[in-house]
């Protein structure tokens, strides 16, 4: 089986010939094809290019669009800081929504002519045609929580949950549109799969994210399935408190970072869900060594049984020894779900 | 008669208006600025606590730590007129290339919650910047945080600056999720923090 035809035929619950493998890579891919991070997250050619010489080099089944949380919050107006080899980072001080009035006025970009958002949809297309049928293609775009912290400033949208949840309503509401929109040009472009970045939802708790949060996810991942793509969420940080509504949302994968009890997970989103997860990138998979990602990565699939795809809690790092990430295609290849 | 237990429970719900409200009426009615400020401090204490405790998250903690600042506005000059000064002088900021904040904002405020005198110098703050607000407050007590695995050299090149230049007298605690008990002893932090709650009690074990 090829990896596309393994994703495809795992998340259709058929069976494969191994497990599942879907780290993410972002910096690890760039340094990896040698190209600054500023290009790679401006240059879709650098980072198809940066992909496939990656999912080839380690066997894994999937490609992907993400670069950064910056893209879309880029072509709403916000200001964005570009730097030579790191990440864009928007600059919060200077939020593009600190003054909750220019809501009312701010239009949703359009994917295709907008600067970085278009660059993300050329890459899901020369994806389409350079991966072909071989992997499985990623789209990506942040999720509806994300997005308004993005936009509004993650300190200040903590404080508006209190101050104005009408407010917060209608930012989600935009920021909901601006998703499916963005995604809608990727899946047409050739994306499979939509990651969703949600990493702004693990700082809230489970009213909050209940409340505020969750109805804008479903209603994501509803439209993502309309379109026909598959739906993989990813939040960030320690979703311990909020594991019951992630399981509720549908989604085709979820993924879990470091902090989170695989455990924990299954029990409350039952035998169905697939999990993806969720060695500690940084202290298991860049400070150890593949004998003891081996035994980490063993125990989460123990936790996580059948239903289940290999990878960590988030971003492969940067400086990871090549060895150890092999370690994660190794046990993947070797291991029956 | 103001209620100081009121006055803690409005600001453990965030409720900055009511905070106001009754800081002002114990004030009025003469109620010692020291009973008024132990009744905030402890009040950000449970505040700590329970966000420790996964009770309560980072929206909680933020609009309590508002309301607590709203009182605070009003009740220093009281502080001050009664001779009753700040703990100690505090510097806290986010180590240079990082731009995280919410961490270092609430361990900044847990600090302002107890009565420390702190100086923000926000994100993406230089080694020498920490030094020269060091110097020009004559700071006992400085807080790094930093929470990307490539930030964390800045905070030895921070520890290094600070010592450096003579100011050893400094006492420096560090934290950040990647941040270790282990890294601050080998770096030379004075002291380590995994939470807010508890870089007010390591700030005053140093003190
Ligand atoms: C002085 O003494 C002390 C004592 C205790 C101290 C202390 C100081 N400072 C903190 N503490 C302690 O007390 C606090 C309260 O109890 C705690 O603070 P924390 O800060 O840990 O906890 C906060 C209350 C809540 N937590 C947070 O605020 C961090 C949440 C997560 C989701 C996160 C966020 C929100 C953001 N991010 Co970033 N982000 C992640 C985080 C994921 C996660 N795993 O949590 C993390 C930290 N980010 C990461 C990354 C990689 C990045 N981020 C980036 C950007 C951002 C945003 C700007 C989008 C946003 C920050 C907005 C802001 N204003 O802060 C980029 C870097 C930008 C930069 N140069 O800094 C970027 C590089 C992403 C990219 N590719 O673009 C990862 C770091 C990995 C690593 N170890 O190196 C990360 C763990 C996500 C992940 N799972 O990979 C304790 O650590």
């Amino acid at each position: 089986m090829n990896g596309r035809q393994r994703l495809l035929a795992f998340l259709r619950g058929e069976p494969v010939d191994s497990l599942p493998l879907m780290p993410i890579t972002m910096m690890f891919a760039a340094d990896h094809a040698g190209v600054k991070y500023g290009e790679y997250a401006t240059d879709y050619r650098a980072l198809v290019a940066g992909q496939i010489a990656l999912a080839d080099a380690y066997d894994v089944d999937y490609v992907s669009c993400i670069s950064d949380p910056a893209r879309e919050a880029a072509d709403c107006g916000a200001r964005v800081a570009m730097f030579d080899d790191q990440p864009p980072a928007i600059v919060e001080t200077d939020a593009l929504l600190a003054d909750k009035a220019r809501l009312a006025s701010l239009e949703p970009p359009d994917p295709h002519t907008g600067r970085r958002m278009a660059d993300r949809v050329r890459a899901a297309a020369l994806f389409r045609q350079q991966v072909g049928d071989r992997k499985l293609i990623e789209g990506w775009i942040e999720g509806p929580c994300a997005e308004a912290a993005d936009l509004r400033g993650i300190n200040t949208l903590m404080l508006d949950f209190f101050d104005d949840p009408d407010f917060v309503h209608q930012l989600f509401e935009f920021t909901l549109q601006l998703g499916m929109r963005f995604a809608r040009a990727q899946v047409e472009a050739g994306a499979d799969l939509v990651g969703v970045g949600d990493a702004a939802a693990s700082l809230v708790g489970p009213e909050f994210y209940q409340q505020f949060v969750w109805p804008y996810e479903r209603r994501l991942v509803q439209a993502l399935h309309d379109m026909g793509a598959l739906v993989r969420l990813h939040i960030c940080g320690n979703t311990g408190a909020i594991l019951g509504g992630m399981g509720q949302l549908g989604c085709d994968i979820v993924d879990l970072d470091f902090m989170v009890s695989l455990a924990d997970a299954r029990r409350v989103m039952g035998p169905q869900q697939v999990l993806l997860g969720n060695i500690d990138p940084v202290r298991v998979l860049r400070g150890g060594t593949p004998e003891s990602i081996r035994a980490a990565i063993a125990q989460c699939h123990r936790d996580a049984g059948p239903r289940y795809i290999v990878g960590a809690g988030c971003e492969v790092p940067r400086a990871t020894a090549p060895a150890n990430l092999r370690a994660l295609t190794e046990y993947a290849r070797a291991t029956a779900p | 008669m103001p209620d100081l237990h009121e006055l803690g429970e409005a600001i453990k719900r965030g409720d900055r208006d009511t905070a106001a409200a009754l800081t002002k009426a114990a004030i009025e009615t003469k109620i010692p600025a020291q009973e008024i400020l132990d009744a905030m401090v402890g009040a950000m204490d449970i505040v700590g606590q329970r966000f420790q405790k996964n009770e309560i998250f980072v929206p909680e903690m933020l609009i309590a730590a508002r309301a607590m600042k709203e009182a605070m506005g009003l009740l220093e000059p009281i502080l001050v007129e009664a001779g009753i000064t700040p703990v100690a002088k505090a510097v806290i900021g986010t180590v240079e290339g990082d731009l995280h904040d919410i961490g270092k904002n609430l361990v900044a405020m847990m600090w302002k919650g107890a009565n420390f005198d702190v100086i923000d110098l926000g994100t993406n703050v230089s080694p020498q910047k920490f030094v020269d607000a060091v110097r020009t407050n004559n700071a006992q007590l400085v807080g790094l945080s930093a929470l990307l695995t490539t930030t964390m050299p800045a905070i030895k090149k921070t520890v290094d600056a600070i010592k450096g230049a003579g100011l050893d007298v400094t006492k420096i605690v560090i934290g950040g999720a990647p941040v270790t008990q282990e890294y601050a002893n080998e770096v030379g932090a004075d002291g380590y923090a995994p939470d807010a709650a508890s870089a007010v009690d390591v700030a005053r074990s140093l003190l």
